[in-house]
């Protein structure tokens, strides 16, 4: 999942961006608050995590400029100001969640996992299409009950496909979700990640639509 | 005199004490007064009564003589008789009088004594004197009549004189004397209803939370009289000033909490992600970053505790320092830090230059000087500590320059600076702003004048304060 992080303390920045990455996020990092907002506008985020005291813009001001131009993504706020007012202000002009600093990554990435879940109306922790589960959380992947072993790429892949089960992706939209800034995109990393997700679990799983892309149907109508 | 601790114990002490002493003041004068008036014209009535006596008594001499010569021979014994005058009145018994011819008693009223009221060796024939007869003093007016042999004396108890004067006193001062319990009832009642404003104003500030900086209500109907308008007003001016310190401390103390928890987030993420990384070199990475925080937190403790300090801290007594010392010292602290970033920090001053300042502050002021010109200068950056002794176009003043060739300050900045926790935009360096907040409130303590301008040597910022020579 890739996730925009806008923080300008370069110590937090750099740890929370390395943390998020070992728990499986493509971290995408901003310092200032006209970047933050340029970049929710102009990418897919999955999710993203604000600090409030942004240089040139207010984290709040980011959040409500967000919110205005109608963009959904889930907006966590991760701020050092613990107040009940500013928790209530922060929630009211829509951020999905609130965390006050120092926060436990763990935690994060589950706070953030949960809200990328709720965002594309999965109530469940588990991705589940056909025989084959997902497990977010611990990245495990299995079939008909059986573990099998998906690479970190291959992972991501298959977990935007099924977040977004029932929706045809596009191969330039999935690569948008997968990989962040820097990270090389071969032309034709996406056919040969969903070639082996497809000897790995079964060619009925990830459907080919001509022309426009991929898909995973959802579970009710596969069973 | 221990006054009561309540106002109103005092005011009704205060009133009704003044009001017994004038009462008492009173009492006395009447009472001389009266009892001049009374001497004076009881002892005209003596001497009235001695004048008739000695008129009646001549009267008298010369009936007698008209007897004798008109039955000669005939030897009359009335002559040896002792008149005694009727009682008449109440008043009489402490009225005596007594009449002697030729060194005989001829006429004495009842009470008097048969011997002469005066004694013959005090030799008082004629007017006023004092005599004490069984026991009581007398008020005696002596008289001689028309013919020398007769003497007239009338007298008077003294007793009799006082038993009316105290009449005359207590008419007078009995209205007084049952006048005092209602005068201090009214006055107790006046000074209650006087006070009424101070004790609603008490309650108010007595029902009031501890904490509550709130103003005070004044009703609107003018019920409140001036002096305690006045100490309203005075005591809402204090909670505003107050709740506007209360509420500088509590921003700072939010403000501060921020700050804080930033680098403790960094830390406890760095170290979470050196917990989990396998690869050496980016877990080494995690961990040096984890340091690197603790520097910061601690940087910013001991930049907030001394802020605290500065806060709490009045003028301190000032010495002469000697500036230029103080400038090297502060030099050679921080070059170890801006040499490894590759920045040149230099000093220019004469050998001695004296100063008269607070040498602990003056420190502090130029290492954060130092500090924020090193921190956010770029590589390559020179910094340079200027003292320019007083000279004939600066009398009196030493100037005390620290100067960058770092990028300088953009305009509009420059009153945003040493605001608390307040950094530039697109600052790449860790730091809180607290350092001007510190430079600032030294500045402040000291009295100094900080002076910031584009500097003309190195083209960076320059920020010069002004110092008294010692």
């Amino acid at each position: 999942m890739r996730i925009l992080l806008a923080e300008d303390d370069p110590l937090l920045g750099d740890g929370l961006r390395a943390g998020l990455r070992q728990r499986g996020f493509q971290v995408d990092w901003v310092r200032d608050g006209l970047a933050a907002e340029c970049e929710l506008r102009a990418e897919p985020y999955a999710a993203a995590v604000l600090d409030l005291g942004l240089p040139l813009m207010d984290g709040m001001d980011v959040l409500a400029s967000v919110r205005r131009a109608g963009l959904a993504v889930p907006v966590l706020v991760l701020t050092a100001r613990d107040a009940v007012p500013d928790r209530v202000r922060g929630l009211d002009v829509g951020a999905d969640d609130y965390v006050v600093k120092p926060v436990d990554l763990d935690e994060l990435a589950a706070r953030l996992r949960a809200l990328v879940r709720r965002s594309h109306g999965q109530p469940q922790e588990l991705l589940m299409a056909q025989d084959v589960v997902l497990d977010p959380a611990a990245r495990l992947c299995s079939l008909a009950g059986q573990p099998v072993l998906l690479s970190a790429r291959e992972f991501d892949l298959l977990q935007v496909l099924m977040l977004a089960a029932g929706r045809v992706l596009s191969r330039e939209q999935i690569e948008q979700q997968l990989y962040s800034w820097g990270q090389e995109v071969e032309s034709n990393a996406v056919e040969v990640h969903v070639h082996h997700l497809r000897r790995k679990l079964g060619a009925g799983l990830i459907q080919t639509v001509r022309g426009v892309g991929y898909t995973v149907l959802k579970t009710a109508a596969a069973t | 005199m221990h006054l009561p601790r309540s106002l109103q114990g005092r005011l009704l002490t205060l009133v009704l004490g003044l009001v017994g002493l004038v009462w008492a003041c009173t009492a006395v004068l009447t009472w001389q007064d009266a009892s001049h008036e009374l001497d004076e014209l009881l002892d005209g009535h003596l001497a009235q009564a001695a004048a008739l006596l000695v008129v009646q008594q001549a009267r008298e001499i010369a009936h007698d003589a008209d007897r004798r010569r008109s039955s000669d021979g005939d030897k009359d014994d009335d002559d040896d008789r002792t008149l005694d005058a009727p009682n008449l009145h109440r008043y009489a018994p402490s009225v005596a009088f007594q009449v002697f011819h030729e060194g005989r008693l001829v006429l004495r009223s009842a009470n008097a004594p048969p011997q002469p009221m005066v004694d013959a060796e005090r030799g008082v024939r004629q007017g006023f004197t004092d005599v004490i007869l069984d026991n009581t003093r007398w008020r005696v007016f002596a008289a001689v009549g028309a013919e020398s042999d007769v003497q007239v004396y009338v007298g008077e108890r003294a007793e009799a004189r006082n038993d009316i004067l105290m009449a005359v006193l207590r008419s007078t001062l009995w209205p007084m004397a049952l006048a005092l319990p209602l005068l201090a009832a009214v006055a107790f009642w006046a000074i209650r209803r006087g006070l009424k404003p101070l004790r609603l104003l008490g309650g108010q500030l007595h029902q009031r939370q501890a904490a509550s900086v709130a103003p005070l209500e004044v009703p609107d109907d003018g019920a409140m009289p001036t002096e305690v308008a006045q100490m309203v007003a005075a005591l809402n001016g204090l909670f505003e000033r107050i709740s506007g310190l209360m509420e500088s401390e509590r921003r700072f103390t939010a403000d501060a909490a921020h700050e804080l928890r930033t680098p403790i987030a960094a830390i406890r993420a760095q170290a979470q992600v050196a917990l989990q990384e396998a690869d050496v070199e980016h877990r080494r990475h995690a961990l040096q970053a984890t340091l690197a925080g603790c520097d910061r937190a601690t940087r910013l403790v001991e930049q907030l505790l001394t802020l605290s300090r500065l806060e709490a801290s009045a003028a301190p007594p000032t010495r002469v320092v000697d500036l230029a010392a103080l400038a090297r010292q502060a030099v050679a602290d921080i070059a170890p830090r801006a040499l490894a970033q590759g920045q040149t920090v230099a000093v220019d001053a004469p050998p001695t230059c004296s100063v008269v300042a607070d040498e602990t502050l003056l420190a502090v002021l130029l290492r954060n000087l130092l500090d924020n010109a090193v921190r956010y200068g770029p590589p390559g950056a020179t910094v340079q500590v200027g003292v320019a002794p007083s000279s004939p176009s600066r009398p009196g003043r030493v100037g005390l320059t620290v100067a960058d060739s770092g990028p300088g300050l953009p305009e509009g900045l420059q009153e945003q600076l040493g605001r608390r926790f307040h950094r530039p935009a697109g600052q790449a360096q860790g730091g809180s702003g607290l350092g001007w907040s510190i430079v600032r409130r030294v500045a402040e303590v000291l009295r100094l004048e900080l002076q910031l301008e584009r500097s003309a040597a190195l083209g960076g910022l320059a920020v010069t304060v002004q110092l008294p020579p010692g």
